[in-house]
């Protein structure tokens, strides 16, 4: 091979790659079928890491969810810079004791991440979520900052509102996908739970899909399907959502509620601010594209006593 | 009078290695230079430990130029009098043995060819000098177009660095996106490497990366001039420590070049000599080369008294020009047309004086760009004239200023950004928010959105919304949350407009606090 061959065959090469783009064609599953009546495991206390424990063990034990080896994705919301009292973020203490017993169950990587909205740096170390995971001291854990290079575009084949968008990688990869949302006030969705908390694994501007948001994000949920979504409710900001920052508009709950169905999970977080799940428009919608149930009379919802 | 440690043993003894000494403290001083420009960061702390800010802290240059400016002492420069001190004591030995930009300097000797007989300016940079002192004085501060530091960390933060991050992560991303994963395997753990140790967090974008690359790149080209051509001819601070090292008490001896010989004249990279063959203290930085190849061991150092020296090398003409100039400067800044131009749309960091303080104080080091950890804050070009080139300004459509962030205060060497704690930042105001209704998507298309008031970060937001009962663009009636600012709750971070997701300019804007304070015609 000469040279004018060998560059030639590299450029070719290369330009074939460039224009096509990798696009995930992922069929979405009917999930939530309406025959299974859902747990709603619902746990109140103040020791969020035993409450964590038990709502898990009660919907089956961590091994349900996580097998040896797996690639298990915790997707709490770090959305902003703001502090564990405040209320903005996931409390570190429940996604630490998640990653502690996924890493029991034998995971062989642990993703922990969220596409924050304000800088990421100051999200990871001021929501308590950085320091926590460095105290557990486990190779396979991973907190890791967004890495563009990992968003790929994603045909939404049934999306109503969305047809495609980009979401990150190892979100997509997982073999088991945790959703660890807080619950909160939002002002235009009126709440933000776990269906919302989706948008820390897409790319693109994310401020566009905020036009028909609920539909939007009901679309994004048949992508992201997580196995077990556990909505930190300890202390939730009940005004000037979704970052908060005044503790007057924090409430303190002391709840946790785990659940393998994303739709009851966020009907049943909704009821903690005196609204109903059919208020909540995501909730509706994804209801209505079969991703779970939000009638909490055909759920099953048990309290479990510290 | 000598001293009796010239004499000595000890000196004798250290004599043959003291070029190698000198070479390692150069080496130590850049290496700690490098470390504090990466460390010119957020690290995981509200408050930065160290940063690239102390090497202005130190330059006495700095010093008397703010001191001029402001006619006050800036006691955030204190650290100024130990290299002015060690100056008394052994003269120019900053630029030889502690300057990290005549470290680099020396280093690019060894690629770019001097000629044997090098170009000799040596009164312009008391010229420069003079110019810079006196238009300080009178109301314009320009060292930020010579200060050598500024020079040095500007160019690396608007575009060495830029780019050299840029270059690194095109090749790991390449490998990554397109190359087989066996080579990414590979090379991935590498590039987490360099990530943690060498390259910045972030790829940052600058305006006047080129300009001030230039700038930079030009110090480095003179060199085809002579050696060290910035250094004895251009540098403001050269010819300040210059000044003072007349004072200095360590001495190169002999005074007068040996006649057989002049090796020491012919090879010296400052040309501390004059056309009489004469020793010239004030240009000597110490540099320890004629030790080495002085054939008969003839030359030392010694601690003397200072006696009556010649005059500096700048005769009256040149020093009535540069006093002419220095004093016309400020006038003609004055008069520019844009000096009278409203700056409705300049936002300055937070902790920023009052604009004509802050002009006087800031040195345009670009550290505040630097560390800002959202790439927000930005050098301006010629919107504010000549004198405000360099000046840091916040463009929120790049990035906002972070709420909980205060760095730039912190890292601000003349305190031309006062120091802010994060209760007073978040009371401090940059600016003011409005919005553009024809272009907002909620008044203008009937579409939801309020994107900016879900990001105001203050703790009573300060945009709220009314709910509407309005009909959409196809007649259906529709509720709408309708956005408004506050004005008084607003401090201008710029988040709105940074995340406002409408095409092009945002629909609401942020402009400088002073905007509607200051009437039109200059009169406040």
């Amino acid at each position: 091979m000469d040279r004018r061959k060998f560059l030639k065959q590299v450029s070719l090469w290369s330009a074939g790659i460039i224009i096509t783009p990798p696009v995930f064609n992922l069929t979405p599953k009917l999930f939530g079928s309406p025959l299974i009546k859902p747990d709603i495991l619902v746990a109140k206390g103040d020791d969020y890491s035993g409450m964590v424990r038990q709502v898990v063990q009660s919907l089956g034990g961590i091994k349900a969810f996580v097998k040896n080896g797996d690639k298990v994705v915790i997707k709490p919301n770090i959305g902003w810079d703001r502090n564990v009292e405040q209320g903005a973020n996931t409390h570190p203490l429940i996604v630490a004791e998640l990653a502690k017993l996924c890493l029991g169950a034998g995971a062989s990587k642990i993703f922990i991440f969220d596409r924050t909205c304000n800088e990421e740096r100051r999200c990871y170390n001021n929501s308590g979520i950085k320091s926590a995971m460095k105290e557990i001291r486990d190779k396979r854990l991973r907190l890791e900052y967004i890495d563009d290079r990992k968003f790929v575009p994603v045909n939404i084949k049934k999306g109503k509102a969305l047809k495609e968008w980009s979401f990150y990688k190892d979100a997509l990869e997982a073999d088991c996908y945790i959703n660890v949302p807080v619950a909160k006030h939002h002002s235009l969705s009126r709440l933000s739970i776990g269906l919302k908390n989706v948008m820390g694994v897409i790319g693109g501007w994310r401020g566009k899909i905020h036009y028909k948001l609920g539909a939007k994000l009901a679309d994004l949920n048949m992508v992201i399907k997580p196995k077990l979504t556990i909505v930190d409710a300890t202390r939730v900001i009940v005004r000037n959502g979704p970052q908060g920052g005044d503790l007057k508009d924090v409430k303190i709950l002391n709840t946790i509620i785990g659940s393998v169905d994303p739709v009851a999970a966020d009907a049943y977080a909704t009821t903690l601010f005196g609204l109903e799940p059919h208020q909540i428009k995501s909730t509706v919608e994804a209801y209505k594209r079969g991703l779970g149930q939000m009638d909490l009379g055909k759920c099953n919802v048990r309290y479990l006593k510290a | 009078m000598q001293c009796p440690l010239s004499k000595s043993l000890i000196f004798m003894k250290i004599k043959p290695y003291l070029k190698q000494v000198r070479r390692l403290s150069q080496l130590i001083c850049l290496v700690i230079f490098l470390f504090l420009f990466r460390q010119t960061d957020y690290t995981g702390s509200d408050t930065i430990p160290y940063a690239v800010n102390i090497l202005f802290r130190l330059d006495p240059l700095v010093l008397a130029t703010i001191t001029l400016a402001q006619k006050t002492f800036v006691t955030l420069l204190w650290p100024s009098f130990i290299i002015i001190g060690l100056t008394f004591l052994f003269g120019r030995c900053f630029c030889s043995w502690i300057c990290p930009l005549g470290t680099l300097i020396d280093i690019s000797d060894h690629f770019i060819k001097s000629p044997k007989t090098s170009v000799r300016l040596p009164y312009l940079k008391y010229v420069i000098l003079i110019i810079i002192l006196i238009s300080s004085a009178f109301g314009v501060q320009l060292l930020g177009f010579a200060d050598p530091f500024s020079l040095l960390v500007r160019g690396m933060v608007f575009s060495i660095d830029p780019v050299m991050n840029y270059l690194v992560s095109l090749f790991f991303d390449s490998v990554y996106t397109r190359g087989p994963a066996a080579f990414s395997n590979i090379s991935e753990p590498v590039y987490e490497v360099l990530k943690t140790f060498v390259l910045p967090f972030k790829q940052s974008f600058f305006y006047l990366s080129f300009l001030s690359f230039f700038l930079l790149i030009l110090i480095f080209i003179m060199e085809v001039f002579g050696k060290r051509f910035w250094c004895r001819n251009l540098c403001p601070l050269g010819g300040l420590l210059a000044l003072i090292s007349r004072l200095s008490i360590f001495k190169r001896i002999p005074v007068k070049v040996c006649k057989n010989c002049e090796l020491c004249e012919s090879e010296c990279r400052m040309n501390a000599f004059d056309k009489n063959h004469y020793f010239m203290f004030e240009e000597c930085s110490l540099c320890m080369d004629c030790l080495e190849f002085c054939p008969d061991n003839i030359t030392t150092f010694k601690f003397s008294i200072p006696k009556n020296k010649p005059f500096v090398n700048i005769n009256r003409r040149q020093l009535i020009v540069a006093g002419l100039t220095g004093l016309a400067l400020p006038v003609l800044c004055r008069t520019n047309a844009m000096s009278k131009m409203p700056d409705d749309d300049l936002i300055r960091p937070p902790g920023a004086l009052n604009e004509t303080d802050f002009l006087a104080s800031c040195v345009r080091c670009g550290e505040c760009m630097k560390v800002c950890i959202n790439n927000a804050l930005q050098p301006l070009f010629l919107e504010k004239g000549f004198e405000g080139m360099f000046t840091p300004k916040l463009v929120p459509r790049l990035g906002y200023c972070e709420f909980n962030c205060t760095l730039c205060s912190q890292v601000c060497p003349t305190g031309a950004l006062g120091r802010l704690n994060v209760k007073q930042k978040h009371a401090f105001i940059i600016g003011k928010a409005y919005f553009d209704k024809n272009k907002c998507m909620v008044y203008a298309e009937k579409k939801s959105c309020i994107v900016c008031e879900e990001h105001c970060p203050t703790h009573d937001k300060a945009i709220k919304f009314n709910e509407i009962k309005i009909r959409d663009v196809f007649g259906n009636p529709v509720v709408l949350k309708q956005p408004y600012v506050v004005e008084e709750l607003c401090i201008g971070c710029g988040i709105c407009e940074h995340i406002c997701p409408v095409q092009g300019e945002a629909a609401i804007k942020v402009v400088g606090k002073d905007s509607k304070m200051v009437s039109r015609s200059g009169y406040t």
